[in-house]
């Protein structure tokens, strides 16, 4: 390949703040190359978006480059006038945002939106215009595109308003597209649509794709080298396999360590101890040193430069003077197995719970149907073990959660604690039982009240349940409820804000903790996270629940912590589970053909896995297709599945499937199966 | 969109009734009609029979919900609430205190107030919109701040402040319009014209700082990031993408504004002598003449209600998500 | 005792808010997060700037609300104690020099003379009709020449005391400035020293002259527009205090239970959206009025029933202006507890009650706090109109608005009468464009998102 197409050259960007400013990027230097699809790599904060944003010149108002150039094929676009830079936006590099919701505009048509980078930069107008961005449309995949592109930016789904993005970023076939987190706000199904689509655009017009992510699955998966960051610098840079195969860098190491996987179900997931350091001050010695195990001396005395190891490869670390570090242990995928104990007693016990939402329209908005939520659940969750609800957004994961906890009314089925029903209790009536049951939410930032201390927050559950006999008994516990979480007592005079992502999710531990809980429902806790504050909550979650044997229904879209977490899975489509089983069981073998396909679009650090590609998007839940809801999307459909929903088959012992193609294979005692 | 904008007319229906009840409770209930014609007859001597007789003059001598001795629909129809009220829906106002005939008032006086308020109105929107654009435009510089500064200074003036200085300053001093009074067809021109600048000059600092705050806040969002990606020059961003969001909270507003209008009208059409309905109200609300008063808060609350109506309809062509409802 | 004090509702309301307000500045002390909004509010210069320009207008309000009746002197040693019938101020007392020297009707500020001819019968008995000479305003001037040369020793005297107290305030002012480094000291200082420079000359100069002149009755009108000051004070803060109830009742209680109690409460205050705010005003003040009217028994004192129509006022434009306030909260309220947080407090069986004041309440406080500070310059203007147009204060209580209608019946005079309209505006300006700067760096320094459509005047 020939020389680099854009070189970033020590650049430097301050984002104004009220503590000073924050060097958000502090000398920054890699290369992109024609054709090359490059990888910037970090957790939240590392500076990786600003970076692609300070290429732009799109910072927001607060932020300047303070030093550096971006050179586009040897040109200085820093040093551009603000109108040469905007015939170089769109036309020669371009660039797609994390949230399509929000990137497009609400008020014009899609067909507009592109058609104005058509008529910005190439002669083109009018109908020539139009037809062009139809083209586009059928270019990235969008069915029905001479309907679609008359439509609005809310009439369209998530995945395709993602294509939509890429249409106009590749309205005049720019040189480079820079894609920013381009997948991070969708569904993991759909997630692998929009990187095939990026991947085959990419081959078929031999652009440079500078791609930024968080995600290591997706690196492997797309990205030919790759550049990690931390606290505003590159700490490493290296050819993808040999990325993969052997990370250089301390913090490199770690982020790889901390992924849950099944090899590592036996033991706890390496964290990083400590956090990001404030980008607000100088640096004396190491950024990572304060974090890291294998500091030593002169990685606080000296801070260290970009080593050049050969073949591409840099790491900025003191330990690569002596050499290449050893490749990452191998996956042991056939790990040690969690011994399986025996089943436990059946806490809660979830029968055909269904949860509808009215829709209401028209003039008298009455009630012309409902939003089938949660469509007839069930399932069993057992003392000390975990079952993870896995599925994409919408699938009614969440409301199925809240309704077992009766925060949402059922609208039918059964709940039942320790055998005593719980659905239709009045609110009195269910707060003696409330003790028992609690829940961790999603967003740490939002799941606890700013204007409370932390004492207060964890003092609120046991007054209203009264547990303990006064304050004063509740109060002696507080300290104690903190160091089960691993925080410091003295973080109870504090409020929420001064803590971090990954403490107040503690916090948010602790909480429910207070009251004794013996079944927690975690909705998404780890999925605000970053990978390596993600692995200490998960250890906390496991070390919790074999202190205390308490059950946990997990819900998550993230399979990898599915299996590292789990002991049975239940995975939901379109308000109904589709199959149930042991986490061998499913994740090693998955029988429903929506469970193959969503296991196989995870992007993992392997590859080599062959994608089930499902075409099209979930359907609402208001207007379910007839008979087997998966079928439209189903590689494997037939034509009995349109005719009505398929039963729960069972498969051996601990397993079912909801699909037709096992009728037959549903032997051992299946009655209800064989005689239907 | 028909559905939506069918709610929309039928959910005015309630309103004006609750309003009806507003006022009848107001001027019924909390003070008595004895205590009325107390007020009215004044220093005269106040004898129960000079009571009885302007209340009859009145009408507001028979019950006030429910007319027992009368027979049949009579019972309901023959009380002051059906008489003074409900009779309000078919716009029959009864007579004002001099005993001229109010829905003939105010048929003379909308043109007048229109002629008026119009102008206002759309002079106004149109100079506050197109302040606050540039404004926005230049953000974060000096002439952004000096820009906020004085719309933050023009709104600490009272709006008599710019009445008073204004008609001396044009009238007094300069000669340029009358000091006062209407003519109809085009000489109402030379009247209006002074009143027009006067209220476009008096909401001119809420207004533009308003929606130079709208504007701001749209250029924060994600989709000018998307624009200015495409290359677009900031005019393009300003005109093609940023106007047509901040429209819709704009005509939220403009909502809000209308009674504030009215307001300004009524003050202004006094002071400038224009024979409308805002210098009508005041009259009466001076001569404490409730029949009037009565009257245009139901006039006023049914043009706040049609104005309501007219921001939903016209969200239907700046809202797509409203039209697709 | 040589007063009797009198307790007029306003003013125990008033000063009531102001032990709120300082119960709130102590408690906000103790809390770090509660105090950081303000800490962030007072390290602006345009803060500070407007609450040194506040404060002068506060002070000459509170002191115009302390009420007592002065015992007459005894009559005969042994009868009771007897006061007189007329409630001053502490105001009143400050300022008697120019509460008592009344003239017979205009003139001009710093004038000798009356702005209108008379009959005056000279020393020899002759009759000239001319302009003649003022009972107090340069009274003391025994030839009219001089004048300009007295103005102007008063004036430089004036302007000595000030530049002295300026120096004397920095010193005075060091040991605060170590204590709160932040705060932009040196603005408040420079805001200062304008004030005193405009402040001392006029105060001596008001001793020997009518300031801004005397108006239609021969009233100072330095005094009535110090007088206005307390009426704009209570109408700005007690009719936001009026309105909080209703406002931030039935915002969260909507916002909360959503549902009917929601439908209900958005029906309401639609509806009374609906009525053009001045019409809806007008005639709650005109029954008001027929009601104090008929009831004089109520009512002994002039100074209570002005009192009183001052107080209904307030709470008229309370009860009228609470929907916007409502609107806000309920928004942020649906907001809210879609949060989680009050998702986990759901799931420990917390009281929708305990939800409401201990999770929502404390979370749109700013929002509150913030309504406050942007509808007090709202209200004074509002009063303005009101007054003019005759649906406002008492005839009897002085306040800007009575003042401008009084005067803007001169306006047409030739030559014109402009003294007590300019004085009635400047004075409102000031404290108007203080008060919406303030309520700016209030904002900003909050929450800057709140957008309020501000009821134009």
């Amino acid at each position: 390949m020939s020389g680099p197409l854009l070189a970033v050259e020590s650049l430097q960007t301050l984002i104004d703040a009220s503590q000073g400013p924050v060097r958000a990027v502090d000398g920054v230097s890699f290369e992109l190359r024609t054709g090359e699809c490059f990888a910037l790599v970090g957790e939240s904060g590392c500076g990786k978006s600003v970076t692609a944003l300070s290429i732009m010149r799109l910072l927001p108002e607060a932020g300047r480059i303070a030093a550096g150039r971006v050179l586009l094929d040897g040109a200085d676009l820093l040093a551009l006038p603000e109108a040469a830079m905007r015939a170089v936006r769109g036309k020669r590099v371009a660039m797609i945002f994390q949230e399509p919701s929000t990137a497009l505009n609400p008020v014009l048509t899609v067909g507009r939106q592109i058609a104005e980078v058509i008529e910005r930069h190439s002669g083109l107008s009018g109908d020539a215009a139009r037809r062009r961005a139809l083209e586009l449309l059928e270019a990235v995949g969008i069915p029905d595109g001479a309907r679609r592109i008359d439509e609005y930016a809310f009439q369209l789904s998530g995945g395709l308003r993602q294509r939509v993005m890429i249409a106009a970023a590749l309205a005049v076939d720019p040189e480079v597209l820079i894609a920013d987190e381009p997948t991070t706000a969708l569904d993991v199904t759909i997630q692998a649509q929009i990187l095939d689509l990026l991947a085959k655009l990419q081959a078929e017009r031999g652009m440079a794709l500078l791609l930024i992510t968080h995600d290591l699955g997706i690196v492997a998966k797309m990205a030919q080298r790759v550049a990690v960051m931390y606290a505003g610098e590159i700490v490493e840079v290296a050819v993808r396999d040999e990325f993969l195969r052997a990370p250089q860098h301390p913090y490199s190491q770690k982020l790889f360590e901390s992924l849950p996987s099944p090899g590592r179900r036996a033991g706890e997931l390496a964290v990083i101890r400590g956090q990001v350091p404030a980008l607000t001050g100088g640096f004396r010695g190491c950024r990572f040193a304060e974090r890291c195990d294998l500091a030593f001396e002169r990685c606080r005395e000296e801070a260290p430069r970009l080593l050049e190891l050969g073949g591409g490869r840099r790491a900025r670390c003191h330990l690569r003077e002596a050499g290449l570090a050893p490749p990452r242990q191998a996956e042991l995928s056939s790990g040690i197995e969690r011994p399986e104990a025996k089943p436990q007693r059946t806490l809660l016990d979830v029968d055909g719970l269904k949860v509808h939402f009215q829709i209401r329209r028209g003039i008298f908005r009455r009630a012309v149907g409902y939003v089938r939520a949660v469509d007839g659940v069930s399932f069993a969750l057992h003392e000390g073990r975990t079952l993870a609800l896995v599925g994409e957004s919408g699938c009614g994961k969440t409301t199925a959660g809240k309704a077992l906890l009766q925060l949402l009314a059922p609208t039918a089925g059964s709940v039942r604690y320790e055998g005593a029903e719980l659905a239709g209790l009045s609110r009195a009536a269910m707060r003696p039982r409330r003790g028992a049951m609690q829940m961790i939410f999603q967003d740490p930032y939002a799941s606890l009240n700013p204007r409370m201390r932390v004492a207060e927050i964890l003092l609120e559950g046991m007054r209203a349940l009264g547990v303990g006999r006064d304050d004063a008994q509740r109060e002696a516990r507080l300290a104690e409820l903190l160091g089960e979480v691993g925080l410091p007592g003295e973080a109870l005079g504090r409020y929420p804000h001064e803590f971090s992502g990954g403490q107040r999710q503690r916090i948010a531990v602790a909480r429910a903790l207070a009251v004794n809980p013996r079944l927690i429902v975690c909705d998404e806790p780890t999925s605000a996270l970053d990978v390596s504050v993600q692995a200490q909550i998960l250890n906390l979650l496991r070390s919790l629940q074999q202190r205390r044997g308490i059950a946990y229904l997990f819900i998550t879209h993230n399979l990898s912590v599915v299996e590292y977490l789990a002991h049975e899975v239940a995975v939901m489509y379109l308000g109904r589970i589709v199959e149930r089983g042991t986490v061998q069981e499913v994740l090693r073998d998955p029988k429903h053909p929506y469970t193959q396909a969503l296991l196989s679009a995870v992007p993992t650090l392997e590859g080599g896995r062959e994608i089930i590609r499902l075409s099209g998007e979930l359907p609402s839940p208001a207007n379910p297709p007839a008979g087997c809801h998966f079928h439209p999307r189903c590689p494997k459909a037939r034509p009995e599945c349109r005719a009505a929903y398929p039963e729960n088959l069972p498969l051996g012992e601990s397993r079912t499937v909801a699909c037709v193609l096992y009728r037959g294979a549903s032997g051992e005692g299946s009655s209800a199966a064989s005689s239907s | 969109m028909l559905a939506y904008i069918v709610r929309r007319i039928l959910y005015a229906v309630p309103i004006l009734i609750g309003v009806n009840l507003i006022t009848f409770v107001l001027f019924f209930v909390v003070n008595t009609p004895d205590d009325m014609a107390r007020m009215q007859l004044g220093t005269r001597r106040v004898t129960p029979e000079a009571i009885e007789k302007w209340k009859g003059e009145h009408g507001y001598d028979r019950p006030l919900l429910w007319n027992a001795s009368a027979g049949g629909l009579g019972k309901a129809t023959q009380t002051v609430f059906f008489e003074k009220s409900v009779k309000l829906f078919a716009l029959e106002f009864g007579a004002a205190e001099d005993g001229r005939d109010i829905a003939n008032e105010i048929r003379a006086r909308v043109g007048p107030s229109l002629a008026l308020a119009v102008p206002v109105f759309l002079v106004g929107l149109a100079v506050n919109i197109t302040f606050a654009l540039f404004l926005a435009f230049f953000r974060a510089t000096y002439l952004d701040f000096w820009g906020v500064t004085l719309c933050v200074g023009m709104m600490s003036i009272s709006a008599l402040f710019y009445i008073i200085g204004g008609q001396y300053v044009a009238s007094k001093l300069w000669h340029l319009v009358p000091i006062s009074g209407y003519a109809g067809g085009l000489d109402a021109l030379k009247f209006v014209v002074l009143p027009v600048v006067i209220g476009v000059v008096s909401s001119f600092g809420t207004s533009a700082r308003f929606y130079r705050t709208i504007f701001v806040e749209e250029l924060t969002r994600d989709y000018v990031r998307t624009a200015r990606a495409k290359g677009l020059a900031e005019t393009s961003v300003m005109f093609g993408h940023v106007l047509r969001n901040a429209m819709i909270p704009i005509l939220t507003g403009l909502v809000v504004a209308i009674p504030a209008l009215f307001f300004g009208s009524l003050i202004t059409e006094s002071f400038f002598g224009i024979p409308g309905l805002g210098s009508y109200t005041i009259d009466a609300i001076q001569a404490q003449d409730f029949a009037v008063v009565r009257s245009m808060v139901f006039i006023g609350s049914v043009l706040y209600v049609l104005a309501l109506l007219f921001t939903d309809i016209s969200y239907t062509f700046v809202d797509p998500r409203v039209r697709f409802e | 005792m040589p007063f009797l004090p009198v307790f007029l509702t306003t003013d125990v309301l008033l000063w009531l808010l102001v032990c709120v307000s300082a119960g709130y500045g102590w408690y906000c002390r103790r809390h770090a997060h509660l105090a950081a909004p303000w800490v962030r509010v007072f390290q602006t210069r345009t803060a500070v700037v407007s609450v040194v320009i506040l404060t002068p207008y506060l002070l000459v309000g509170l002191a115009d609300s302390l009420h007592f009746r002065t015992r007459l002197e005894q009559v005969g040693a042994g009868s009771a104690a007897s006061y007189s019938p007329e409630v001053l101020s502490l105001l009143d007392i400050a300022a008697s020099h120019l509460r008592s020297r009344r003239e017979k009707t205009y003139s001009a500020p710093f004038a000798t003379r009356l702005y209108a001819k008379e009959q005056i019968e000279l020393a020899d008995g002759r009759q000239v009709r001319d302009f003649p000479r003022l009972q107090y305003g340069g009274a003391h001037l025994r030839d009219e020449e001089e004048r300009v040369v007295d103005m102007s020793r008063r004036a430089a005297a004036g302007l000595a005391a000030a530049a002295a107290l300026w120096i004397l305030l920095a010193w005075v002012v060091k040991p605060l400035r170590r204590r709160w480094a932040a705060v932009p000291w040196g603005a408040a200082w420079w805001t200062v020293g304008p004030l005193l420079v405009i402040a001392a000359p006029v105060l001596l100069l008001s001793e020997g002259y009518h300031v801004f002149g005397t108006d239609k009755v021969g009233q100072d009108v330095l005094y009535l527009s110090l007088k206005s000051i307390r009426t704009s004070l209570v109408i700005g803060t007690l009719t936001t205090l009026a309105m909080l109830p209703f406002g931030i009742g039935f915002g969260i209680v909507a916002g909360y239970f959503r549902g009917w109690v929601d439908d209900l409460i958005q029906y309401v205050y639609t509806t009374l959206n609906s009525i053009p705010g001045v019409l809806l005003i007008a005639a709650a003040v005109l029954m008001m009025q027929v009601y104090v009217d008929m009831r004089p028994e109520l009512f002994p004192t002039a100074a209570e029933r002005a009192d009183f129509r001052l107080l209904m006022l307030c709470g008229i434009l309370g009860v009228t202006t609470w929907t916007g306030l409502t609107r806000l909260l309920r928004g942020e309220t649906l907001k809210l507890s879609e949060l989680e947080y009050i998702q986990a407090a759901h799931a420990f069986g917390v009281s929708n009650a305990r939800i409401l004041t201990r999770h929502i309440l404390p979370n749109v406080a700013h929002i509150v706090i913030i309504t406050v500070a942007l509808e007090f310059s709202a209200l004074v203007l509002t009063e303005a109109v009101l007054s003019y147009i005759g649906v406002g204060v008492d005839p009897a209580t002085t306040s800007f608005g009575t003042m401008i209608n009084a005067a803007r019946l001169e306006m047409s005079r030739e030559p014109i009468v402009w003294w007590s309209i300019a004085a009635a505006f400047a004075f409102m300006l000031v404290l108007v464009l203080a008060a919406n700067l303030f309520a700016d760096t209030v904002r900003d320094g909050f929450d800057p998102r709140v957008r309020m459509v501000a009821i134009a005047a």
